[in-house]
């Protein structure tokens, strides 16, 4: 972890800069890099591809400055280590000198011919425009239906409409990612992050491709961790400001259960005629419920206390949008 | 730890800029816990580094209790390229390395134990392999020539990093250590993490190579150490776990122990209940106290967790996971 702030912005500003993280994708890179110059042939603007190799193991980054010593607006750029796609994505994005950024996957399965669409889209008035892959070309157990209950439960957790979370290919302005930093594995969370700071995101079909070189890096046991992620998702965009709201949230079930079983106690107690020992079961219940409450407000207030310095140089203003 | 003492700005400026031909070594001498003869270690590593033309000087950090030999002291007095600093408390190794690190003014870096771990020729050949192609080089003593109660102990803690580490290591604990200035100003270096330099700088993104050096006759002695002395080395082994896999997503951690729990807890209450409606008693079972426990715990953990996530979020426009090697 690199406590540095982000690389100050190049001035001389692009309309376009198109990010492609790599990791161990040798064979793809020349077959992408002339994919996405093919695509954008016809775009008027001037532009640059980010190519961002992840720590490969392979020769993926002497591919990488090949393809940027024959042409100039291709950039590379070797990160030191092997950090996850979050963190390499975050990397581009730093690096990137465009007013509008398009993200897209290394691996071919992101067709960069969606590009101008995607491009015209946001100029319909988006800040993010998100692809939604259709007919995926990857695996049915173990892609796409892990895939399809996580959209769905991020949709209800996050009330952000967005069909297809996971798909790379994401278009976005400038000032959008000025506003989010992504860590950890947050690159599934976008829309949902942009949505946290006041975006205004939209999807639209996008081109879908099986893989034709490489091995993929994903596998099942990623969804359980996507549920953790959730939680904290939850947490960070509706609490991050003022925790103790969502500490006292929490604390409310177990105030509930606490005044229950506080009934249920009394209740017994003028009843029925229990042993000695079984009249301690109800209070014990209720003494616990409220100790857990108590406890959760105490982490709150603990919570408020420790953000107390970091708030001043926290993004505290939510983004707002010039309208002409 | 009173690191208050690293704030202080450097008086000396830094060399920077000078050509990859004149390099000048600085050597960092953390003098913590044990002490060999100082003069007699300062006298053979200066004399291994002149016969090599290398630029050099010698930092030595004395931690509290411990001040410089009077005969080292002396020649000091002749020498402008030796020098002293000293703490006034105990603050340890890694507070020691902090500060030589940053008064010390070489372009390289060379970490010297203030006792004989390898013998003098060998920090020649860590020099040697410092190149365009690494950022740090660090000692593995080999052969090892002491006995094998102390090549247990450190086969046992090189195994056990091992298991955390991105690259398994053969010889972490060894203090000879050589890197450029940026990388050692670029670690993140605190608590007792001084252990761990290698992997941190791996982790950092740097290209980190062992070579095999002679071990000192020295350094051959066995020991053996109290049972406190363990107990901190695994302590230090699970703080640089934690730190490695999860400071980022610290949910990931409580959240998965604490639900643990808070579920153990929840059956076990199912059980009691199911118990109850089958006419059991409950209340005079131990049972119920591992279920209350349980649930208290789960909720303390999973709320540690959210804590956690809150401050690993306010902090992430200032941090970044990656390091950018190389650009085109």
């Amino acid at each position: 972890m690199v406590s540095i702030p982000p690389p100050g912005r190049a001035t001389d500003q692009l309309d376009l800069s198109v990010v492609a993280p790599l990791y161990n994708e040798s064979q793809n890179v020349g077959p992408l890099v002339e994919w996405i110059l093919e695509a954008l042939a016809g775009y008027s603007g001037s532009f640059e591809v980010i190519l961002v190799d992840d720590g490969s193991r392979d020769d993926t980054w002497a591919r990488v400055a090949a393809a940027s010593a024959s042409d100039p607006r291709v950039r590379g750029l070797g990160l030191g280590q092997n950090v996850g796609q979050t963190a390499a994505m975050m990397a581009g994005f730093d690096h990137a000198r465009g007013r509008v950024v398009v993200s897209l996957d290394g691996d071919l399965q992101n067709d960069p011919r969606d590009i101008p669409a995607l491009l015209a889209k946001l100029d319909e008035g988006y800040d993010l425009v998100c692809g939604w892959r259709q007919q995926r070309q990857d695996k049915f157990l173990l892609r796409k239906v892990p895939s399809w209950v996580a959209n769905r439960i991020i949709r209800r957790l996050t009330g952000v409409q967005i069909t297809d979370n996971g798909c790379s290919l994401k278009a976005y302005r400038r000032d959008l990612l000025d506003r989010i930093s992504l860590y950890a594995e947050q690159h599934r969370f976008i829309p949902a992050l942009s949505a946290s700071v006041g975006a205004r995101i939209t999807e639209m079909p996008v081109r879908h491709h099986a893989r034709r070189f490489g091995e993929s890096k994903y596998g099942i046991s990623r969804t359980v961790k996507v549920l953790v992620d959730l939680l904290t998702l939850k947490m960070i965009t509706t609490f991050h400001s003022r925790p103790l709201l969502g500490f006292g949230t929490l604390a409310v079930p177990m105030v509930v259960g606490a005044l229950l079983f506080a009934a249920m106690a009394v209740v017994a107690a003028l009843e029925f005629q229990p042993s000695k020992a079984e009249a301690l079961v109800f209070p014990g219940a209720a003494l616990l419920c409220a100790g857990a409450a108590f406890y959760l407000l105490m982490l709150g207030l603990v919570a408020e206390v420790a953000l107390n310095s970091e708030r001043e140089s926290a993004n505290e203003i939510p983004t707002a949008w010039e309208v002409r | 730890m009173g690191q208050g003492v690293l704030m202080e700005p450097s008086l000396e400026p830094s060399r920077a800029g000078s050509g990859a031909d004149t390099r000048f070594i600085s050597v960092v001498v953390p003098v913590v816990e044990r002490a060999d003869d100082l003069l007699a270690l300062y006298l053979s590593f200066a004399a291994e580094l002149d016969s090599r033309g290398e630029e050099h000087e010698f930092v030595f950090v004395f931690d509290g209790g411990f001040s410089p030999p009077p005969e080292l002291s002396a020649l000091s007095q002749e020498r402008v390229n030796l020098r002293f600093l000293r703490f006034a408390r105990a603050f340890g190794e890694t507070a020691a390395l902090r500060l030589g690190i940053e008064r010390s003014r070489g372009d390289v870096i060379l970490t010297l134990p203030a006792y004989f771990q390898v013998r003098p020729e060998g920090v020649g050949m860590l020099l040697e392999a410092l190149s365009d192609e690494t950022d740090m080089v660090v000692a593995n003593r080999s052969p090892r020539i002491d006995g094998w109660l102390n090549r247990l102990q450190s086969v046992a803690f090189n195994r056990m990093i091992a298991g955390v580490t991105d690259r398994p290591f053969h010889d972490i604990a060894c203090g000879v250590r050589v890197m450029r200035r940026t990388v050692a100003e670029g670690l993140p270096l605190y608590g007792d993490l001084h252990r761990f330099i290698p992997a941190l700088a791996l982790r950092e993104g740097y290209r980190v190579t062992e070579v095999a050096v002679p071990q000192h006759p020295g350094n051959a002695r066995t020991r053996l150490y109290g049972p406190g002395v363990y107990a901190r080395r695994l302590l230090d082994l699970a703080a640089f776990f934690f730190l490695a896999k999860f400071t980022e997503k610290p949910l990931r951690f409580f959240g998965l122990v604490g639900s643990g729990f808070f579920l153990a807890g929840a059956v076990t209450s199912l059980v009691l209940l199911v118990n109850r409606i089958e006419g059991q008693g409950i209340a005079n079972r131990p049972l119920l106290l591992l279920a209350v426990l349980l649930l208290a715990l789960g909720v303390q953990l999973l709320g540690l967790g959210l804590i956690g996530e809150i401050i690993v979020h306010l902090r992430a426009p200032h941090r970044r996971a990656y390091r950018v090697r190389e650009r085109t």
